[in-house]
């Protein structure tokens, strides 16, 4: 079932979004690691040039330390020798905080280590080159010795500070180093990915407004349809239900309501609810298959009555499907229909079909009944007429003779007439058994039948080739006889009877006012004679029953004949015409459906 | 000199055809076997059998005509009578009769020959018996109260009949085997003798088949 | 003709028709001897009487009281003892319907009673000749139809 609009794009979507976050988080840790690199390398370049100054300081202290001496030596005023009693502090001070700065590297500590030695040495030279230039112990030689060792001490501390200064750059360089190579190729990178990141939600923003606007599409059609279903709902009187079997829970549209005859929503569907309405006589029924509904899932056409608040029954029809949606709930949908109109006129058109069919084999069997149970009367008394016989006629009077032979005619009339009768009736009533027949054997059969008469009048009948059609071939003989009989019957006194039949094929479309044109093909049938034909404008009524264009005296009938021709040629869904020139001939057309 | 007349019973074909047998109908279950047969060869058989059972010396002289070479008492005779009635068999004594027996005979033949259509009955018949064909034609009529014409017909339409049954001729070819001059001339007559037409009999006889069963 | 009167039965509930069946019979040369029984029961039970003899030809009306001429005509070919007896039917029905049936139901003769006396005769004269040339004739009883008008 695909009843719900399918929006695939919110899984896509969500996708997107998931990528580009883990690339603006990527891009942030990247960005908080540069800051973190950055900061290193500063911090860095400071710890560097702090060493760089304290061993300066350091140098200076000494320097400041040397030159006091100098001073002081040369010129003994202990004025001088003050830098040279800070310097010591000062050394230290500095020395400290390069101890400090050089924790986390041991080579420099090391180094450092050797600097300490190197200094001290340089102020045990200072004592010893300040005790030996003392005037009270002078001491030319080892003043000069310590004034000398001092010189290459400063040298080595010199070198010292040097060494110590270029380790740092070193290190910084290398740290410098590898700060740049971690960082050289990611400006490119985190631009293209912050490029891509954005793509991405520039896709999903574009994809979302897409199906922002599906959706109003689909939520407008969705409206109209809505709107158009409960308008229908009215028009067709029907409506719909839906059973959520999981939920359990049941929706009725509006007009549900309608068709029970209350306002729409006025109370909370539930399942006995339905059942409330149904009228006594089909509740059982429902009921049974509102359980059926549950186990098989589906419900076949029902009818039923049901009773309004109003006390009004109203006639319906339902039916049901389960479906399931997308997300594979089970929802039986139903509907009902209110058939209470077509139910009454059904009832009504059965009545009348019923009291139809009703009148008409009470008249067919009035029919049969009458003029079957008639034969039985008056072929007593044409049998007891016949059994006077010509002796007893001798001795009778002359009236008395000619009203036998009167007698006797009037009941020959009325044996015709019954005859006829019956075998009009029986055109209607006997069952109609169609059997494929040819034709040429029941105008054969016919001819056989009226052999008599075609010999007496010593006619000529000329045929071609009949079809076979599935025809009730006694009926068909039957009109074969009627239409010949009535050729010979009204022949000319002075002219040998000739009767031509011929039939064709014809296309229904070539005589649109006269045949049924769902039948596409049917047999013409002509019957034409050279007899005394008839005022054209009888060849309408000459069909209807007991009409006859000649007074009995001149040609005994019954006005039968040609009636029980056409009710025959109805009985096969055919047509036929008569025409005819008067003293000329007649012709017959008969038209029997392929 | 003395003649027999027998009855037929049912669902026998006559047929000059010998030892034909033509089966034409099956049925799933059950064979159904429709079998032609001569009947005057069996009637003669029969007769033999029962005739050499009574120790009669005899010669037969065809169509039903024997000549017994002793003389029989009343009492043999009365014997042969009862053993023979039974089985459809009857002594013919009337010399007439035994005339109009022949006739009838010689008018079978004369139907179910094949080439019938050269023969013209009342030559056939007159040729056939040694009398003038108006002096059968009398006796006949006398004995029967029908004409030799119309046994004729009759006879032609059983002939007809038959061949319908069987089904395996058209009307068209059963005429002209009949030496009708048309198919409308055979309907016509099939018509006239039985009050039905030719193919309401043949449906009639299928029908009723099928009801049997 | 026949050593032995032929042996006719008509069942007819009809007074005046078997009346002129009677008198058709006696004024026609064959020699003959005619019964009957006035309804279907009364037929069955001179039939199934063994004591007497079956006809050689059975005249059977349809529209007959207690039991129609059809139920006699089907009781009758369901019997083995009576399926033999030529039946004609003997109606003032000429509706092709109940010839055609009653020819299906096993009936050889199927005769419209006429309304003339001198048909009659001529109908029962060709009834009982077309009989006996079955009878005589070696003729297939099986295809024995007719119908007379």
């Amino acid at each position: 079932m695909k009843w719900i609009p399918n929006f695939n794009s919110s899984n896509s979507l969500r996708v997107i979004f998931v990528i580009a976050v883990f690339i603006l988080l990527f891009l942030s840790s990247i960005a908080y690691k540069h800051n973190q690199s950055l900061n290193e390398s500063s911090k860095l370049v400071m710890h560097t040039y702090e060493i760089n100054i304290q061993l300066e300081k350091l140098m200076s202290a000494i320097k400041d330390a040397e030159t006091g001496q100098r001073g002081y030596i040369i010129t003994r005023n202990g004025r001088f020798l003050t830098p040279y009693l800070y310097s010591r502090d000062k050394v230290n001070a500095s020395f400290i905080t390069l101890k400090k700065l050089t924790a986390d590297n041991p080579v420099q500590q090391q180094n450092l280590e050797r600097l300490f030695k190197l200094i001290i040495q340089r102020f045990v030279s200072f004592e010893n080159c300040l005790k030996y230039s003392d005037p009270k112990t002078y001491d030319k030689r080892k003043l000069d010795n310590h004034m000398f060792g001092g010189r290459i001490l400063m040298e080595n501390i010199r070198f010292q500070v040097d060494k110590m200064n270029d380790i740092e750059k070193k290190y910084m360089e290398r740290r410098q180093k590898i700060y740049d190579q971690e960082i050289s190729l990611s400006p490119i990178f985190s631009i293209s990915l912050f490029l891509t990141a954005l793509l991405f939600i520039l896709l999903a923003y574009r994809q979302i407004s897409k199906d922002f606007e599906r959706l109003k599409i689909f939520n407008k059609k969705l409206l109209i349809s809505s709107g158009l279903m409960a308008e229908s709902e009215i028009i067709g009187k029907f409506s719909t239900w839906q059973w959520d079997l999981d939920a359990s829970k049941i929706d009725y549209s509006d007009n549900q309501f309608r068709l029970l005859g209350v306002e729409p929503n006025s109370f909370v569907p539930e399942k006995e609810s339905f059942l409330n309405f149904v009228h006594p006589d089909d509740h059982d029924a429902v009921a049974d298959s509102m359980e059926g509904i549950l186990q098989k899932k589906k419900l076949p056409f029902i009818y039923y009555k049901i009773i309004r608040p109003d006390r009004e029954v109203r006639y319906f029809k339902s039916t049901g499907k389960l479906l399931t949606d997308q997300q594979g709930s089970n929802i039986l949908l139903g509907i009902n229909f209110d058939i209470t109109d077509e139910h009454l006129l059904n009832i009504e058109l059965q009545e009348r079909n019923k009291e139809l069919e009703k009148s008409n084999k009470e008249l067919a069997s009035f029919n049969h009944v009458a003029s079957h149970d008639l034969q039985e009367p008056l072929r007593k008394i044409q049998t007891f007429i016949s059994r006077v016989s010509e002796a007893d006629k001798a001795v009778m009077s002359d009236s008395a003779r000619e009203y036998l032979s009167k007698i006797e005619s009037s009941a020959k009339r009325m044996r015709v007439l019954i005859d006829d009768l019956l075998l009009f009736s029986r055109t209607n009533t006997t069952k109609k058994e169609f059997l494929k027949s040819n034709l040429n054997e029941l105008l054969e059969n016919a001819e056989s039948e009226l052999a008599e008469v075609i010999q007496e009048k010593k006619a000529i009948i000329t045929t071609t080739k009949l079809p076979k059609l599935s025809v009730i071939p006694y009926q068909i003989e039957q009109l074969f006889i009627n239409l010949i009989g009535n050729s010979l019957k009204y022949s000319q006194a002075n002219l040998t009877p000739e009767i031509k039949i011929e039939s064709e094929k014809v296309l229904s479309a070539n005589y649109p006012e006269l045949l049924d044109q769902s039948i596409k093909k049917f047999h013409k049938i002509t019957f034409s004679d050279n007899g005394m034909g008839f005022d054209p404008q009888f060849k309408e009524t000459i069909f209807v029953l007991f009409q006859r264009l000649y007074s009995k005296t001149e040609y005994p009938g019954t006005g039968i004949g040609l009636a029980i021709c056409k009710k025959i040629v109805e009985n096969h869904k055919g047509y036929i015409l008569a025409d005819s020139v008067p003293g000329k001939g007649s012709e017959f057309t008969v038209f029997l459906p392929e | 000199m003395f003649f027999f007349t027998f009855n037929k019973s049912l669902t026998i074909f006559k047929d000059n055809t010998k030892n034909k047998l033509s089966i034409f109908n099956q049925i799933s279950y059950k064979m159904k076997l429709f079998i032609k047969f001569d009947i005057n060869t069996i009637c003669s058989l029969f007769l033999k059998h029962n005739l050499d059972q009574h120790n009669i010396n005899f010669t037969s002289l065809g169509f039903g005509e024997i000549e017994i070479n002793d003389n029989l008492d009343a009492e043999a005779m009365e014997a042969l009578k009862s053993k023979l009635s039974p089985c459809g068999f009857e002594i013919v004594e009337n010399q007439k009769s035994v005339l109009v027996q022949k006739i009838k005979d010689a008018i079978i033949e004369l139907v179910f020959m094949e080439d019938s259509n050269n023969y013209k009955s009342s030559v056939f018949l007159a040729e056939k018996l040694n009398h003038s064909y108006g002096y059968l034609s009398n006796v006949f009529s006398e004995v029967t109260y029908s004409s030799i014409e119309n046994f004729i017909i009759l006879q032609k339409i059983e002939r007809a009949k038959q061949l319908i049954i069987i089904n395996e001729m058209s009307l068209t070819e059963i005429a002209f085997l009949l030496n009708y001059s048309s198919v409308a001339h055979l309907s016509t007559q099939f018509k006239n003798t039985t009050g039905i037409t030719p193919s309401a009999f043949q449906r009639i006889i299928k029908k009723r088949r099928e009801n049997l069963k | 003709m026949q050593k032995n009167a032929l042996y006719i039965l008509l069942a007819d509930d009809d007074e005046d028709d078997r009346l002129f069946f009677k008198d058709a019979f006696e004024e026609i040369k064959i020699q003959t001897n005619v019964d009957f029984v006035h309804d279907g029961m009364q037929l069955m039970d001179h039939l199934n009487n063994a004591d007497n003899k079956l006809p050689d030809i059975l005249f059977l009306d349809l529209n007959m009281p207690k039991k129609t001429g059809k139920e006699c005509l089907i009781e009758i070919k369901k019997s083995d003892r009576l399926k033999d007896i030529i039946i004609a039917i003997y109606s003032t029905s000429s509706s092709e319907e109940d010839i055609e049936d009653t020819f299906i139901q096993g009936a050889n003769i199927y005769i419209k009673k006429p309304s003339d006396f001198n048909t009659l005769k001529k109908i029962i004269n060709e009834v009982v000749t077309v009989n006996w040339h079955y009878h005589t004739s070696g003729l297939n009883r099986d295809n024995f139809l007719l119908r007379l008008k």
